[in-house]
């Protein structure tokens, strides 16, 4: 079979499947018998491979992280940990016009240190933040969009879940990946803070500046050196165990949650409901995504078996395009496969065709693999089926709709736009971190 | 019928929480393995003569965690609807065709799964008469490895079996977002 058919053949069917309503575990499932059976020549005894193959990637310890990083996050929400946080951050800025946009911003970016889920962080400060800016007078546009933009941080600012995820399919160190999202995602937060000022100059009534109770420097102080500073325990056992190469990213993920465990001893916070529901979160979110990737194991291993890996790649390179011309077809098709994929379905789909791909165009892979977080995250908040979208809608105010959610998303995507440019005109600023380690 | 029902459904909760000891395991494990040899350097730099090594064991085991976690928690996902899917083509069609095409979608599932259950166990069984061994930290028997698949797939096969013989419906709560990271 010629490797377009097979690329098609194979493509077709999982994605088929998946438009039926298959779950995409299955769908993947489904697909990796088929087409062992068919590639194999009809040969049932085969099948066995589909069973035996799907045990190698899931059973990797670079693979630990991942739940690590859920329960790390969803301790931190459910210890009330987060809202400590936000309280700290809420005492510095004083009477600014638009100082719960950027509080947003400010908070988003610190959970993101924290946790590793952008549904989780976009969830968490769209109903901690919507009904304090609808009371204040905040635009629809003011309130949704730094909310939703700084939500999807979680995805390239270290711990990411889904950081890890991508380098264990790609076969790229978990560790370097992890650490390039570091000044980027910090760099991304600057631009959305430059947007929200960029909208109140254009829009001043947006966000109308409100009287907040005076408190002194000394109170300020305090609150920070109470709420905020203690966090940086578990991001330096996190990031600072893995740069520094005391770690490796599953064990300074271990530790991340041992630090926010040993955080909430000493705010008192620590519930058995808090750690039962945490636990259960992991599960729920953890093991449906391992079990996606068990069985797009074999899905990879057939699509490079077949031919249509290889296949794809000399066509495309055979063309004489520049590589950034590919480079935005692959984020063409990526934010087209958002519109109604979740990410790590896309993932799963993509890594392998794109990877070798970015690979022999000259790309460096963990550049690529930052390239990609992004290009999903903003994925995430794409009309019409973006998940991020569906999250604020549901803790947005009833009669919202969808078109506004995205309206106001729209200028945050620029800023991610913006930050690709940057990151394709100098790739040092998410390589020079990893060239540490 | 009715205690089987009430078993069969103890048994999800059961596998439900023995995957959630095996996250908290994990942790445990590896946190010790990072922290133990630390505390014996202090010790040492304290002046106590003691040498405390971090088990051999932590990689493989928590290798073979990370599948059990996995696959023990799906027959619950599969109960409260957990597994992502995509309902965007579904949204688009009538009641009626819905009806059919979901009842497609339990069958591929169905079949999938039995599948995969099937041809585990003959895994299974070859890696336990064989008394094959994976060599990873630590010897580990193969059987092991292979050992929750029958169970949990097979499982998750009773489930989409339940969906769709009209117990209820996957599709029910399809408006829901989904969990993710």
């Amino acid at each position: 079979m010629e490797w377009y058919w097979a690329f098609a053949f194979m493509l077709g069917l999982v994605i088929s499947f998946m438009a039926l309503g298959v779950p995409v575990a299955f769908a993947f499932v489904a697909t990796n018998f088929i087409t062992v059976y068919y590639f194999t020549g009809f040969d049932w005894g085969a099948l066995i491979q589909v069973a035996d193959n799907s045990t190698q990637l899931i059973s990797r310890f670079t693979l630990g992280p991942v739940p690590m990083f859920i329960l790390m996050g969803s301790l931190f929400f459910h210890t009330g940990l987060a809202i400590k946080v936000f309280d700290g951050l809420d005492a510095i800025f004083g009477r600014l016009p638009g100082r719960l946009c950027y509080l947003t911003v400010a908070g988003g970016a610190i959970f993101s240190t924290l946790t590793g889920s952008s549904m989780a962080n976009t969830a968490m400060l769209g109903s901690l933040m919507v009904p304090e800016m609808r009371r204040r007078g905040y635009s629809n546009q003011m309130s949704m969009g730094p909310i939703l933009g700084t939500g999807g941080l979680a995805m390239i600012i270290p711990p990411s879940a889904l950081g890890v995820l991508l380098a264990a399919i790609a076969e790229i160190d978990v560790g370097r990946l992890l650490v390039a999202g570091f000044l980027p995602g910090f760099t991304l937060a600057l631009l959305y803070a430059a947007m929200i000022t960029f909208q109140l100059f254009r829009y001043p009534d947006s966000a109308p500046a409100y009287d907040v109770e005076p408190m002194s420097w000394g109170a300020r102080l305090k609150l920070v050196c109470t709420n905020i500073l203690p966090m940086g325990l578990v991001i330096f056992m996190v990031v600072g165990f893995i740069v520094l190469g005391w770690a490796t990213p599953t064990e300074a993920a271990a530790c991340g949650v041992l630090g926010v465990f040993i955080l909430a001893v000493l705010f008192r916070a620590l519930t058995f409901s808090a750690i039962s529901t945490s636990v259960e979160g992991t599960i729920r979110v953890g093991a449906m995504v391992f079990l996606i990737i068990m069985n797009s194991t074999v899905f990879s291993q057939m699509l490079s078996y077949s031919g249509a890996s290889r296949g794809l790649i000399e066509w495309v390179t055979g063309y004489e395009l520049h590589r950034y011309a590919i480079l935005f077809m692959m984020f063409c098709v990526l934010i087209l496969l958002g519109m109604f994929m979740d990410a790590t379905s896309m993932m799963l789909i993509t890594v392998p065709i794109f990877f070798p791909l970015a690979d022999a165009l000259g790309f460096d892979l963990i550049w690529y693999g930052l390239f990609v977080l992004i290009t999903i995250e903003m994925a995430g908040t794409t009309p019409p089926f973006g998940l991020l979208l569906y999250v604020m809608l549901g803790v947005a105010p009833k009669g919202v709709t969808l078109f506004q959610v995205a309206k106001a998303a729209f200028p945050f995507l620029v800023c991610d736009a913006i930050l690709i440019l940057i990151l394709c005109a100098w790739p040092q600023l998410a390589l020079w971190l990893p060239s540490l380690m | 019928m009715r205690a089987i029902s009430v078993a069969y459904d103890w048994l999800i909760n059961a596998m439900k929480v023995l995957s959630g000891i095996i996250v908290v395991a994990i942790f445990i494990l590896i946190t010790s393995d990072v922290l133990l040899p630390l505390t014996g350097d202090l010790l040492n730099e304290l002046g106590f003569k003691v040498t405390i090594l971090a088990w051999e064991g932590t990689l493989g085991v928590v290798e073979y965690g990370l599948l059990w976690y996995t696959v023990l928690a799906a027959p619950w996902l599969a109960r409260i609807k957990g597994h992502v899917f995509i309902d965007a083509v579904n949204e688009l069609l009538s009641e009626d065709v819905r009806r059919v095409t979901s009842k497609i979608a339990y069958i591929i599932v169905i079949a999938g799964t039995l599948l995969l259950a099937w041809f585990s166990l003959n895994l299974l069984i070859e890696a336990y008469v064989g008394d094959m061994i994976d060599e990873r930290s630590m010897e580990l028997k193969l059987w092991w490895i292979y050992a929750p698949m029958p169970l949990g797939f097979g499982m998750v096969a009773i489930e989409f079996i339940r969906y769709l013989i009209g117990v209820d419906d996957m599709f029910g709560s399809r408006t829901d977002v989904k969990e993710g990271m």
